[in-house]
């Protein structure tokens, strides 16, 4: 009896043990170095890695994530259309996923079916709200699609110039630099123009950002470098359309938008051409290209709401390796850099019992979401805010060892120039010219290392 | 003690019951039933095949768009509408495995983008200073002009009551155009695979010893069982689901994707059809010599017969929908939501079950 007892239980843990494998919601007090987002961590390293509902949301919340991802992969027609209708008149692409392709970082071509950059211009100065100033007949971004029978408003060219350069010992690498140019254009610029390219960015784990508490974030910041690392990071305060304030800006590559709502709009507006409640105005509105409809807004609020939602509850993928002892060895190294200290690597998101699949989470997305001068190299001269045009706000690292494999072949920065890991960390200057150094003087092995545990975020 | 005897049955019950899920009992003794072998078989069997079928309807497509133009009769357009069915069916086959070049290279939105256009399509059309050659239609860079839906409007016409009288020159020099841009993005989908050219096949069947987009077997697992479910999802709640509620919770035929040929309740089953291809590494009459199947039925039988249950029942419960999906939406809702059912089913199967299944057991 006993003996049958025995198996009988036995047969139980082996069940438990079955079925307590498919990876769910990790409570907390599991807490690992693997979970890149706490609670909203997903175990996937395939190309639809970057595309997963938060696990820890509710069945209705689930729903209108499935409702704000299917908004999110609709293709928008010329107005007027019995579907999607409301596409542009000019555009820079006619769909989120065609720049925001599996919710990865884009391809940095312009003007193509998939292309993924846009480029921002604007006139020297500041406007009223310490902003940047925009140029008749352009406003602040260049659309350079439009629908049959209007002209788009330029065509943007990327030209790359190639140069090799070596690391101390010799092995070589070569950085591509990009030039912009713009050529018809459909009326005449006047005066001077500064031009600002923006790759279309990884969508993960954007609600975990938005719920760092500021004083968190401000913690952070060394504006006159009082501590002498050579390190200033500041926070960039922007005016932020949707509740005309002026608030800490956090995503974009300057930081220069404020809420994942006000990133919403003004990508339906400026990329797509799509009005909203919020910025019910087309983007072409005074120039020849408007359509003169009174069908704004073509996006309701419900369905502006589901697509906020689903950018706010993209889950973020494990790391994977961080047991392996390279990993190991590169994380190190790249705290010995200083990578770490505007990467950095752990924040608390702020208690919110409204959204507790967020709230409380101990989260590593490598940023301190602060902008900080990056070198003339990188720099686009094109001040946004307090972020002037040699800063650039830190780049979440989260997701990066996937964006080969979400995003073939991986393009990095702000503009794509980067075609590696490697080529990205070389770009690096200004704040961060010392950690360049000190990765361009290590051995083989600890370069190898290095990029490792960047593979493995 | 009678109490211990009850607890241990009630043990004993899981135990079985538990066994019964997870049988260690081989079925399958073929050897050969490596988990390489199941990577190789597919590409072989499955992928490259099915892109070159796309490739050669695409082809008979091209033919018969030219002796439309050349003959412009009811009989030769009814010839191209099939040859369009014929390339889509391969088309939807396909799309149940959406990973890779297909994805990486942007194939599908170039060819199946979705809704056409038409005010676009209708300028384009009255404007005689654009030639219309595959060139130029490629130089819109939108994708709302091209691809399968263009052809389907101008070939199916709205209601599919389109006639060869009503095909205007200039369409018919679109027509052309469409059909070879299609035909060229077939081709260089097949190439993508094609171990004499791209060869993403070798990427895919050295995952986990040397492949760089695959660091691990299960990576490549994961892929296609995940794309599986994908399809599944967009099926069950997207295709068939937004024409279903999404006018203020009313029918709405605009929004179905297929609507101009009628083709909507093939293009589901054939989706479903494609899972069920990858899963028993078959495609074209000829079968793999080690498919997903045996792999799991090597190790737990009874999850590959659910998972083959639940594949042929999703399938055969589109025989349910007797008219075409524009009318079903209106008078076939209670078949229609039952297929969304089956299709759910086999979704949480794939994503739970079969997920789980090669977690445990995909070693590298």
């Amino acid at each position: 009896m006993k003996r049958l007892r025995v198996i009988g239980f036995l047969g139980v843990i082996i069940v438990m043990l079955v079925e307590c494998r498919k990876a769910a919601v990790f409570p907390a007090t599991q807490y690992n170095d693997e979970l890149s987002a706490g609670d909203e961590t997903v175990f996937m390293s395939t190309s639809k890695s970057f595309s997963n509902a938060y696990p820890g949301l509710s069945g209705y919340d689930v729903y209108v994530h499935s409702l704000g991802d299917a908004v999110f992969s609709r293709t928008f027609v010329t107005a007027p259309a019995p579907v999607n209708s409301g596409l542009g008149p000019i555009y820079n692409n006619n769909s989120c996923i065609s720049c925001h392709h599996n919710d990865g970082i884009g391809l940095p071509t312009a003007g193509e079916l998939q292309s993924s950059l846009l480029v921002r211009i604007s006139q020297p100065g500041t406007d009223p709200n310490g902003g940047p100033v925009a140029v008749p007949d352009y406003g602040l971004q260049l659309q350079d699609k439009a629908v049959f029978g209007v002209p788009p408003e330029c065509k943007i060219n990327i030209a790359y110039t190639n140069q090799t350069y070596a690391f101390d010992d010799g092995e070589t690498y070569e950085l591509r630099a990009p030039t912009y140019t713009l050529s018809n254009l459909y009326t005449p610029i006047t005066g001077s123009y500064l031009l600002s390219p923006r790759l279309a960015p990884p969508m993960i784990g954007l609600g975990l950002l938005e719920a760092i508490p500021e004083s968190q974030i401000l913690k952070g910041e060394d504006p006159t470098d009082a501590n002498g690392d050579g390190i200033k990071g500041h926070a960039n305060y922007v005016w932020d359309a949707t509740t005309q304030t002026r608030q800490l800006g956090r995503f974009g590559w300057k930081a220069n938008t404020a809420t994942i709502l006000t990133q919403v709009v003004t990508a339906f507006n400026q990329d797509i051409g799509l009005t909203t409640s919020v910025m019910p105005v087309e983007s072409s509105k005074g120039q020849s290209q408007y359509d003169n409809r009174y069908d704004d807004p073509e996006i309701p609020d419900s369905l502006l709401n589901a697509v906020k939602f689903y950018a706010q509850t993209l889950a973020v993928p494990a790391r994977r390796n961080t047991v392996d002892a390279t990993v190991k060895r590169g994380e190190a190294l790249f705290m010995q850099a200083k990578c770490g200290t505007c990467h950095k690597q752990t924040f608390t998101t702020a208690v919110d019992v409204t959204k507790p699949y967020q709230s409380n989470q101990v989260i590593h997305p490598y940023t301190d979401m602060l902008v900080h001068d990056m070198g003339p190299g990188l720099a686009d001269n094109r001040p946004d805010y307090l972020a002037n045009g040699q800063e650039w706000r830190t780049a979440p690292l989260w997701g990066l060892g996937l964006f080969e494999t979400v995003n073939y072949p991986g393009y990095y920065l702000h503009d794509g120039r980067a075609r590696s890991v490697v080529e990205a960390i070389m770009w690096h200057g200004g704040e961060a010219a010392q950690s360049k150094a000190y990765f361009t003087h290590l051995s083989k092995a600890d370069r190898t290392a290095v990029l490792a545990f960047l593979a493995s975020l | 003690m009678k109490k211990a005897i009850l607890l241990s049955a009630c043990a004993l019950t899981i135990f079985i019951a538990g066994c019964s899920k997870n049988n260690s009992n081989p079925t399958n003794n073929n050897t050969n039933v490596t988990e390489a072998n199941v990577l190789t078989s597919f590409a072989t069997t499955v992928v490259n095949p099915n892109y070159a079928d796309i490739n050669a309807k695409a082809a008979v497509m091209n033919t018969a768009v030219a002796t439309f133009v050349a003959t412009p009769t009811d009989a030769n357009l009814k010839a191209i509408q099939t040859a369009w069915k014929d390339t889509r069916a391969a088309w939807e086959s396909c799309e149940g495995f959406l990973f890779g070049p297909v994805e990486d290279f942007n194939y599908d939105p170039t060819m199946d983008s979705w809704p056409v256009s038409k005010n676009d399509i209708d300028g384009l059309l009255a404007d005689n200073s654009n030639a219309l050659s595959p060139t130029d239609l490629a130089n819109l860079q939108n994708d709302n002009l091209i691809g399968f839906h263009a052809i389907e409007y101008i070939v199916f016409g709205v209601g599919s009551t389109q006639k060869a009288a009503n095909i205007t020159a200039r369409e018919k020099v679109y027509l052309t155009s469409l059909s070879q841009n299609l035909y060229n993005t077939t081709l260089q989908l097949k190439n993508s695979w094609d171990p004499s050219q791209s060869n993403y096949t070798a990427q895919f069947t050295t995952a986990g010893t040397g492949s760089t987009t695959y660091k691990t077997r299960l990576d490549a697992f994961k892929a296609l069982v995940g794309s599986m479910a994908d399809i599944c999802d967009e099926v069950g709640t997207s295709k068939m689901q937004e024409p279903l509620t999404s006018n203020g919770g009313k029918p709405d035929s605009t929004l179905d994707e297929s609507s101009f040929s009628h083709n909507s309740v093939t293009d589901f089953k054939n989706n479903i059809t494609g899972i069920r291809n990858a899963y028993l590494c078959t495609y074209g009459g000829k079968t793999g010599s080690v498919s997903l199947s045996a792999f799991v039925a090597s190790k737990n039988a009874s999850l590959d017969n659910k998972l083959q249950t639940q594949m042929n029942a999703a399938i055969a419960s589109f025989a349910t929908i007797t008219t075409t999906y524009e009318k079903a939406i209106y008078t076939q809702k209670s078949q229609i939501q039952a297929v969304q059912a089956a299709i759910a089913t086999l979704h949480d199967s794939i994503e739970n079950d079969l997920n789980a299944f090669i977690v445990a057991n995909v070693k590298d």
